[in-house]
């Protein structure tokens, strides 16, 4: 429906009728900050002088309330509603393609418990992660929650995408660590998903709406586990002949022990990045792991680790490679390390059972490198379980076109090359990072006629279709 | 009319979300443009032939220039680099909001952004030339005399022979955060600096911290050439190790507030701790301490935009409220004017050489 004349003036009263006029803008300069997320895409389209997409209003609602209000509006005028945390999403999955009103969270930014009996935290969706960590060690406790988006991404960015630390191994993912939360429905209405540890109250509420990218209604507060600090980390690195190796290994280590941090590269990735941070120099597949807790068991918990990684060809290279690592963890993502215009770039990643992944890796590899050529592969494995791992699989073209449309085609050929050649292999279309709008299209592909299921919860919550459209193929 | 370098800081910042998450404008505000990420963004479009407007101009004075963004980045980028630039861009094209103009317009015509024609710090009977020159800065000398006063009575209790210029030359800080730095500003640290060589001075004590980083870092890239320049805090603490002062112990339960321009521009966070130490007091720290810290606000945003001022300074109370302390101690005048107008009921703002100034 189009708006004519004054009309929109008429809806921008309502909004700031709710929120308050000074967190209502439709200011041009305020609209292009939230046209640009970590998207290749959208990131290649600024660089290139083109207007990114903007909506119409930028809203900061304060509270779960305003929200309510705000979505009744939003559907009254069908309005298009995104959701904004920190805008660090690489999926595209926050841009406001359908323009409408974007829902900036940063204002409902408030600690709301720290529950030292339950050992729980409970903070508004808008916080930005770090600070609810902050909030958490001050008082000695770690959510444990550490990805290396921390400090970009707000606790509802977490949530909408289904997010990932690298602690995952031993302490979960957010879907793990998130333990309820309170969610306002497009129709407006504020719902409470069951506050206890598990339950057998029919199917868990937690999980319809994570991983949900705003689609199905907007996460306003979360409680999460709390953990205390371990009393000792230590980490030990590893060099393996080959991928396999690598993979049993971790395989091994996951059927017996916990590590928190477990990482396995190519060789590729080895040669590249592993050296210039860590300045390693030998051909083959690095690992480096992290096992964490009690101290004494942690050393028996080495010594199993030490005994696996033998069998299976590992070459011992001590701690410092490790600790090293860590404490460069963050460093591989700031400007000059990590890729960035005017190279093309993204991460695949995908996840898999053990008996798939290593076939997984390859017919990505060669479904990346042999078609296009000019791009590059490298890969990781970075959060694992008892019975099958994920990979971390990026690609880099260091010249791609200059032409933005011809840039985009080509884009998403890879994509679409990667990631059904892990879909052919029994693996998934995403591990971490969502689906946003990036890779919306091959949704359908990956669930079949268990698509269903999804589109009836968007058609029963969002009849009207208003909740960030074009995202995750709803 | 951005520098190569300032293009260069931009493009890098303009994808990077990584240190948004110390902006204290942006968590006070929860703006998206409150960011260090959407300036850079912005001026990144500006480089690419995006007008700037008033909108986009009004953005680029929204923040403190407190360097946190800064000081976290790895690879050493510095969004007050473009920031600065952007805003000598709006005054440049007209388009830089009013409150900004009017605020030039006053340091131009009184010297200092308090618009105020008499120092209100008490001076009566301070020599004007001697060997140590203490600089007090616009803040203490209109608007939180009883700071000065404080540390000119310590020094004096100590024995130390120094002097004040009556009429204090603008250092050129404040107009630099509002134009950018731009030749005026070099001039007025010019002026400055032989306002200082003219009183014979071989040792400058400087009171503010913001007047501190620009003297030790930006003059000196300027080739504009001081006397040996110290705080005012380092001095102090000195003089107590000297044994010329021996403060009165009294127990005493306080946070500390790092001041961001001595944190990160000069990397001081000992001698504060260290006066309060001698005083008996036990420091309490923020988790934001240090180079971490949280800035509390800045005389130029104090005065640009006071309601927002005021927010980032209740942000920072409620860093200290989380302490358990109920006192919260800083040693900068613009801390001191942010802090002390914002104490939250059951609490209370100690300036450090107020503090001092009772126990010696």
């Amino acid at each position: 429906m189009e708006r004519k004349a004054f009309m929109s003036d008429m809806i921008r009263t309502e909004l700031e009728d709710v929120v308050g006029v000074e967190n209502v803008s439709a200011q041009d300069s305020e609209r292009l900050a939230y046209g640009v997320d970590y998207f290749w895409i959208g990131r290649m389209w600024a660089d290139r002088g083109n207007t990114p997409p903007m909506p119409d209003w930028i809203v900061r609602p304060a509270s779960s309330e305003e929200v309510s209000r705000l979505l009744t509006i939003a559907n009254y005028y069908r309005l298009p509603v995104q959701i904004w945390g920190g805008g660090s999403g690489s999926q595209g999955g926050a841009l406001p393609m359908a323009g409408g009103v974007m829902l900036d969270m940063k204002r409902m930014d408030r600690l709301i418990e720290i529950d030292e009996v339950s050992r729980t935290i409970t903070a508004e969706a808008g916080m930005i992660f770090q600070r609810l960590e902050w909030f958490a060690n001050e008082k000695g406790y770690s959510c444990q929650h550490i990805p290396s988006c921390l400090t970009c991404g707000t606790i509802g960015g977490a949530l909408a995408h289904r997010g990932i630390g690298i602690m995952s191994t031993r302490y979960g993912k957010i879907d793990d660590q998130c333990l309820s939360m309170e969610v306002v429905l497009p129709n407006g209405e504020i719902i409470y998903t069951l506050p206890v540890p598990k339950h057998a109250a029919g199917p868990d509420l937690n999980q319809i709406f994570i991983g949900s990218e705003g689609t199905l209604g907007v996460i306003t507060k979360a409680t999460f586990k709390l953990f205390e600090q371990p009393e000792t980390r230590q980490f030990r690195a590893f060099l393996f002949p080959d991928m396999h190796s690598g993979f049993m290994a971790g395989r091994d280590i996951m059927q017996k022990l916990k590590p928190s941090i477990l990482r396995f590269f190519d060789e590729a990735e080895t040669m590249s990045i592993i050296r210039s941070i860590l300045g390693f120099e030998k051909q083959g597949c690095f690992m480096n792991l992290a096992l964490e807790g009690i101290g004494r068991i942690v050393d028996i918990e080495m010594e199993l680790v030490l005994d696996i990684c033998r069998r299976w060809g590992g070459e011992d290279l001590g701690s410092e490679y490790g600790e090293k690592w860590y404490k460069n963890r963050i460093t591989f993502f700031y400007p000059g390390h990590i890729m960035d215009i005017p190279q093309m770039f993204g991460t695949m990643d995908t996840v898999a059972t053990y008996q798939n992944i290593e076939e997984i890796y390859w017919a990505m590899k060669h479904a990346v490198e042999d078609n296009f050529p000019g791009v590059r592969f490298i890969a990781h494995c970075s959060h694992w379980y008892e019975w099958g791992t994920m990979i971390y699989d990026r690609f880099i073209m260091d010249h791609p076109p200059q032409d933005p449309e011809e840039a985009i085609r080509l884009h998403n050929q890879i994509w679409n090359a990667g990631v059904r050649a892990a879909m052919a292999h029994g693996g998934v279309i995403n591990d971490h990072h969502g689906i946003g709008l990036k890779l919306g299209r091959l949704m359908k592909e990956q669930y079949g006629p268990a698509m269903q299921v999804m589109q009836g919860l968007k058609k029963s919550l969002d009849p009207n279709g208003i909740m960030n459209p074009y995202k995750l193929g709803l | 009319m951005f520098t190569e370098k300032a293009k260069k800081h931009a493009d890098a910042c303009r994808f990077c979300w990584m240190c948004r998450h110390l902006c204290p404008v942006q968590l006070a505000t929860g703006k998206e443009t409150n960011t260090p990420r959407a300036k850079g963004l912005l001026v990144s479009m500006f480089n690419r032939g995006l007008p700037m407007d008033e909108g986009a101009a009004r953005i680029m004075y929204e923040c403190l220039l407190c360097g946190a963004c800064t000081d976290d980045c790895v690879t050493g980028f510095e969004p007050p680099l473009f920031i600065r630039e952007a805003r000598m861009k709006a005054v440049a094209e007209g388009v830089a909001p009013a409150y900004a103009t009017k605020l030039i317009d006053t340091l131009v015509e009184t010297g200092n952004l308090y618009g105020a024609k008499e120092v209100r710090a008490h001076l009566d009977g301070v020599p004007e030339t001697g060997d140590t020159l203490v600089w007090l800065g616009a803040t203490a000398r209109y608007s939180t005399p009883e700071v000065a006063d404080a540390l000119l009575s310590i020094l004096k209790k100590a024995g130390v022979d120094f002097a004040v210029l009556k009429d204090e030359p603008p250092s050129g800080g404040a107009l630099g955060d509002l134009t950018g730095y731009i030749e005026d500003v070099r001039v007025q640290a010019r002026q400055a600096a032989e306002a200082i060589a003219r009183t014979g001075a071989r040792r400058l004590i400087v009171l503010d911290s913001y007047d501190a980083a620009l003297f030790l870092h930006e003059y000196r890239d300027w080739g504009v050439t001081l006397p040996e320049t110290v705080t005012a805090t380092a001095f102090v603490d000195g003089l107590i190790r000297e044994g010329k002062l021996t403060p009165r112990k009294e127990a005493l339960t306080v946070t500390y507030h790092d001041g961001s321009r001595l944190a990160r521009d000069l990397d001081e966070h000992r001698p504060a701790r260290d006066i309060l130490a001698a005083m008996g007091c036990a420091v309490v720290e923020m988790f934001q301490n240090r180079r971490l810290a949280r800035c509390c606000g800045s005389a130029v945003m104090g005065r640009a935009l006071p309601q927002l001022h005021a927010r980032i300074a209740r942000g920072r109370w409620e860093d200290a409220q989380r302490t358990g302390a109920n006192v919260l101690v800083a040693a900068c005048p613009q801390s001191t004017e942010a802090l002390a107008a914002t104490v939250p009921q059951g609490y209370t703002y100690q300036d450090l050489f107020v503090m001092l100034d009772g126990r010696v």
